[in-house]
């Protein structure tokens, strides 16, 4: 009997599953079948656009099926779905309020699904979706929705950027942002522009610009958003990038694991995987580092955005903001002026009223008005606010973490406007380094220290300490004037002029040792010695590098300093001054010669080796060095109220705390176990398989009972012939042969 | 080794199935708890104990909301022939309306349950005919959707629901926006008449050697195909005059359901399927442009089967032929209505 042809769909009864399955394989004969099923569509379509609100559950369900049918096999025929994604698009933004949740979902599901089949594009799923996130009133509707756009942008963004799909969410944002000022709505565009910026796919001027108007914004919640993107958006952004770059794969360890196990299509795949992953790894790690300016260097017109933030924000009486989102407003316009080092006057007189002990977080404001000043700032506008908080934090009647407070705010405003300070009030702060609490004291011995680098005149005479007294006396310590700038230069170089001077009298000396009429040594001129392979005249081959001839200047010194040292030291003062003159000329190699890379390299390497020397230098340095590391900070990141509070150190610890600060450094054991048994676990925790030794002495007693019974009773040629099969297997390296 | 003979067993023992024995119970598990209670009473917390039982309303009403939206289908069957019963007393006893009853119970077309589905079908026997046709464009959706069903026993059965509206409201069905085009779409679906001539040279492999069962269903939906387009393509029967038909179209509200239905106020825009086509020359129109091809297609494929589904065809051409013999192509006032559709 000839077996019958079993038609499509004869056996299996309404299995979405299997037809599904059958229509991706062969759509071409399972045309009729899906026919079918698209003229079910369509009539549940109908029957749902009858009454939308007032569906049974049945037919949700059913049309819900439908849907994901033909979501699913709309690519295997354009021709006939080409309404449906017009179709659920009506239906999702028409009726989503109404709409039973697992069906929206469905549908929402099924946009995307057509997306990611690009049946339709990327642009047109997301003017779908934005609208209804933004109106939607369900919580849950809103989160897969966010998710949902936020994955098509990653998307659509992962192989290269694409920029026009970019700007036009970015116009529709701007849109969202700028329309109405006082909607809730913004919060949207906040939240997406933030993921992205954080994700880095959005690292360019218009997201700031969204960010900027929704600062701007008269909702609370919007304004919010926005300010604190500016303040820790990029934080957030290098904090994700550290923690991507962490994961990494043990390639030797999957290759390992692939000899022991059962050989399988599916291992075989993870390897390639892994290997794919190493090398794009790799292709990055060699990739230029993508340049990413902060949101605050892509601010357009940060004057202008800083006076409208004051303005709407702080400076009228209008405004209903909580002090908390003023403290926010606040330290965003501080940060902008001291980053941009910009000009707003009223700002200083408006902090006076702020500036009182009982105020609630007193410190936050002290930390914003100091991060707020610079050196363009007219010292007459800050006068007052110094004197103000002198006079209200620092008395001997106020409590000392008062005075502590308001010391160190004194000594954070003066440090970066110096001339803001009158010369009895500083001395009268000064004398406060005697007071018995240890926080007041350090505060004001901050304070003298910075006031001896800065303006020395100002300190008592014997206030002024061993530098700052023969600074005064030679004349080069001057306390600079209202806008005047310090003239730049590369930190360290002085260092590398000094190593190279040291390696070419080495090197001399050697000469000079060895045979002492060899003038004419490349090297002796040169101070690019063979050790970093660059610049000198036989290595013609690494021509990348422009070795540049030394200018005649700068070979003089060598001679001086011999003929200094083979000198009687008779004249000491003249000697040291003749050695500043000389370290003088030297900084001059920056604007002489060209630093190749190896000198760059060891610049680095000295400027890392004196800021270790430096923390390795006495107790009183190492303070020192800190509160330096407190004030240079980098620029960009502000100043906060814990800097202005009294060091952790001084206050009393939590218990918390005090049990980390026991378990730093110790290895953790939950239990009490002998440090074998804790290595013999944490082996077998990372896989790891146990020493041939190890299997030997586990091994039951009983199985080894044969072999050692059949050894006393073997022949002396069988004893020969184990005896030298062991010997050969050594030799070859055991009996899996190492290496082959 | 006797202790590890004896270990072994033990271990054994574990695995061990139990061994079930006729007309005894199940070995009991070893961690078996018994969870029986004896009680000399049962209290009941909450009770009701009114007199008066539930009225006939009452109860029709319940039943109703049970037949459409309980979850066990036996329940549902019960219900249905409970109102089937009521609805076929003398007098009928419904207190809903019939078109209420429609709304609620032409879901079931596409239940999943056969005995609820033959008993839907008594039930709609049993509405008065006069007051179903009002509901007719519910119903035709809901009987497209059970016609394309992918389960053929649902596809089958809703056969039966389309004779059905058929003989209640033959002439509003092949009327209503949507009756004509769709319906015929839908036949042509479910048969495997391709409407889409793109598949030139392909033959589809079903539809050849089909089955008894198949072969009965075929030739029933050809049956009820050619009572569709026999309805679809006959003259107008012209109403007898009479003088109050000058004064009742001034001054009377129309009865007939749907009235205004052309004027198209509330709806939205109609393309060229769910548009109405009132007059046998419009759906001759329609007809002819779309169908003709894939059904004569298909008459001449179920031909060679022969048959029953044979006979059924010859009707089909039959009532073709007839239909279509005073069409001719150029209508004028088709072109117009084609003209304005392709306007929009």
């Amino acid at each position: 009997m000839v077996k019958r042809k079993v038609a499509a769909l004869e056996k299996i009864d309404a299995d979405f599953a299997s037809l599904q399955y059958k229509i991706r394989r062969d759509p071409k004969s399972y045309k009729d079948d899906f026919m079918k099923q698209w003229g079910q569509y369509e009539a549940q379509r109908e029957i749902f656009f009858m009454s939308p609100t007032t569906v049974a559950a049945d037919s949700v369900e059913s049309f819900h099926n439908m849907i994901d049918l033909i979501a699913h096999v709309a690519d295997c025929y354009p021709e006939e779905t080409r309404t449906f994604p017009d179709d659920l698009k009506a239906i999702v933004s028409e009726n989503h309020e109404t709409l039973h949740p697992e069906l929206r979902e469905k549908v929402v599901g099924s946009l995307v699904l057509l997306r990611r089949k690009e049946v339709i594009d990327s642009a047109a799923l997301l003017t779908t979706l934005f609208p209804i996130l933004v109106s939607s009133r369900s919580k849950s509707m809103r989160a897969m929705l966010f998710q949902k756009i936020l994955n098509d942008l990653r998307n659509a963004n992962s192989k290269s950027t694409n920029h026009p799909l970019n700007r036009t969410i970015q116009a529709v944002l701007y849109n969202l942002v700028t329309a109405d000022r006082s909607s809730p709505r913004a919060i949207w565009a906040i939240k997406l522009t933030r993921e992205l910026w954080k994700r880095q796919i959005w690292t360019d001027a218009k997201p700031v610009d969204i960010m900027k108007e929704a600062c701007l914004a008269d909702n609370e919640k919007v304004i919010v958003g926005g300010v604190r993107f500016f303040l820790g958006g990029d934080k957030e952004r290098e904090e994700l990038e550290d923690e991507s770059s962490d994961e990494e794969i043990d390639l030797a360890k999957v290759r390992h694991q692939i000899t022991i196990n059962k050989k399988s299509k599916k291992q075989n795949q993870a390897y390639k995987k892994a290997v794919d992953k190493v090398k794009r790894q790799e292709k990055k790690k060699s990739k230029p580092h993508p340049l990413n300016f902060s949101a605050l260097h892509l601010l357009h017109d940060p004057q202008d955005f800083a006076e409208q933030l004051f303005t709407k924000h702080l400076q009228g009486t209008k405004n209903k903001l909580s002090l908390d989102t003023k403290l926010l407003i606040l330290q965003l316009v501080t940060r902008l002026v001291g980053l941009h080092k910009l000009t707003i006057v009223p700002l200083y007189s408006w902090f006076i009223k702020y500036l009182t002990p009982k105020q609630q977080s007193v410190t936050s404001i002290l930390a914003s008005l100091a991060q707020g000043v610079h050196n363009l700032v007219p010292p007459d506008a800050l006068e007052p606010l110094i004197q103000k908080i002198a006079n209200e934090f620092v008395s001997e009647a106020s409590a000392s973490e008062v005075a502590a407070v308001g010391l160190n705010a004194i000594r954070e405003v003066c440090s970066r406007q110096s001339l803001a300070m009158t010369e009895t009030l500083l001395q009268d702060l000064v004398q406060y380094r005697k007071s018995k609490d240890k926080g007041v004291m350090m505060a004001a011995k901050g304070l003298l220290s910075l006031y001896r680098e800065v303006g020395a005149e100002m300190l008592k005479r014997r206030d002024r300490g061993k530098d700052a007294t023969m600074g005064i006396s030679h004349g080069t310590m001057k306390q600079r004037k209202f806008g005047e700038e310090e003239v730049g230069g590369i930190e360290g170089l002085d260092l590398l002029a000094k190593w190279k001077e040291e390696q070419r009298e080495r090197k001399l000396a050697e000469k000079g040792d060895d045979a002492s009429g060899d003038e004419k040594d490349p090297d002796a001129d040169g101070f690019n010695s063979d050790e970093w392979e660059v610049g000198s005249e036989d290595s013609s081959d690494s021509g990348e590098w422009i070795n540049v001839e030394h200018s005649s200047d700068e070979d003089e010194p060598a001679p001086k300093k011999r003929k200094g040292d083979g000198k009687d030291d008779e004249e000491d003062k003249e000697n040291a001054q003749e050695a500043a003159a000389e370290l003088e000329r030297m900084t001059k190699l920056a604007t002489t010669t060209i630093l190749t890379p190896a000198d760059l390299a060891k610049l680095q390497e000295l400027r890392a080796a004196s800021s270790v020397q430096k923390a390795m230098g006495s107790k009183f340095r190492k303070q020192q060095n800190k509160q330096n590391q407190n004030q240079d900070g980098h620029v960009d990141d502000g100043l906060t109220a814990e800097n202005i509070e009294a060091p952790i150190r001084l206050r009393k610890l939590t218990k918390e705390e005090k049990v980390a600060l026991a378990k730093e450094g110790k290895p953790d054991r939950e239990e009490h176990k002998s440090t074998t048994a804790i290595r013999k676990s944490k082996k077998e925790a990372a896989g790891k398989s146990t020493s041939n030794k190890e299997k030997q002495r586990k091994k039951n007693f009983l199985m080894t009972l044969g072999k050692a019974k059949s050894k006393q009773k073997r022949s002396l040629v069988e004893t020969k012939k184990v005896l030298r099969g062991h010997v050969e297997r050594s030799t070859r390296g055991g009996r899996r042969r190492n290496g082959t | 080794m006797g202790s590890s003979a004896k270990k072994k067993k033990e271990k054994k023992k574990d695995f061990q199935k139990p061994k079930y024995k006729v007309g005894k119970a199940a070995p009991k598990a070893s961690n078996f708890t018994d969870t029986s209670f004896k009680s000399r009473a049962i209290v009941m917390n909450q009770q009701s104990l009114s007199t008066a039982a539930p009225d006939a309303v009452q109860q029709f009403k319940h039943n109703l909301s049970l037949a459409s939206s309980s979850r066990n289908d036996k329940q549902r069957r019960d219900a249905l022939a409970y109102l089937t019963s009521q609805l076929s007393s003398q007098p009928p006893v419904n207190p809903v309306g019939t078109n209420n009853i429609l709304l609620k119970v032409l879901p079931l077309i596409s239940d999943s349950s056969t005995p609820v589905r033959s008993q839907l079908l008594k039930l709609l026997r049993a509405l008065p005919k006069d007051q179903a046709k009002h509901s007719v464009r519910e119903a035709i959706t809901f009987i497209r959707a059970g016609m394309t069903h992918l389960s053929a026993d649902i596809s089958s059965d809703s056969l039966g629901v389309m004779e059905w509206l058929l003989d209640v409201a033959e002439d509003e069905l092949v009327a209503i926006p949507g009756g004509w085009f769709k319906t015929l779409k839908t036949f042509c679906i479910i048969m495997g008449w391709s409407l889409s001539s793109s598949a030139a040279g392909w033959t589809s492999a079903p539809g050849s050697g089909l089955r008894a069962k198949d072969a009965q269903v075929l030739a029933r939906q050809i049956s009820i195909l050619t009572r569709f387009i026999r309805v679809g393509l006959k003259p107008p029967t012209p109403v007898p005059w009479s003088p109050q038909d000058y004064w009742d179209n001034l001054y009377r509200i129309p009865r007939d359901p749907h009235a205004f239905e052309y004027l198209n106020l509330y709806g939205e825009r109609r393309d060229e399927e769910s548009e109405m086509y009132a007059s046998p020359e419009s759906r001759q129109g329609v007809l002819a442009r779309k169908f003709m091809e894939p059904i004569t297609k298909g008459i001449d494929k179920a031909k060679k089967e022969g048959g029953a589904v044979g006979r059924a065809v010859a009707g089909l051409d039959q009532v073709l032929t007839d239909g279509m013999r005073d069409y001719n192509g150029s209508d004028s006032q088709l072109m117009t209505d084609q003209w304005l559709l392709d306007l929009w």
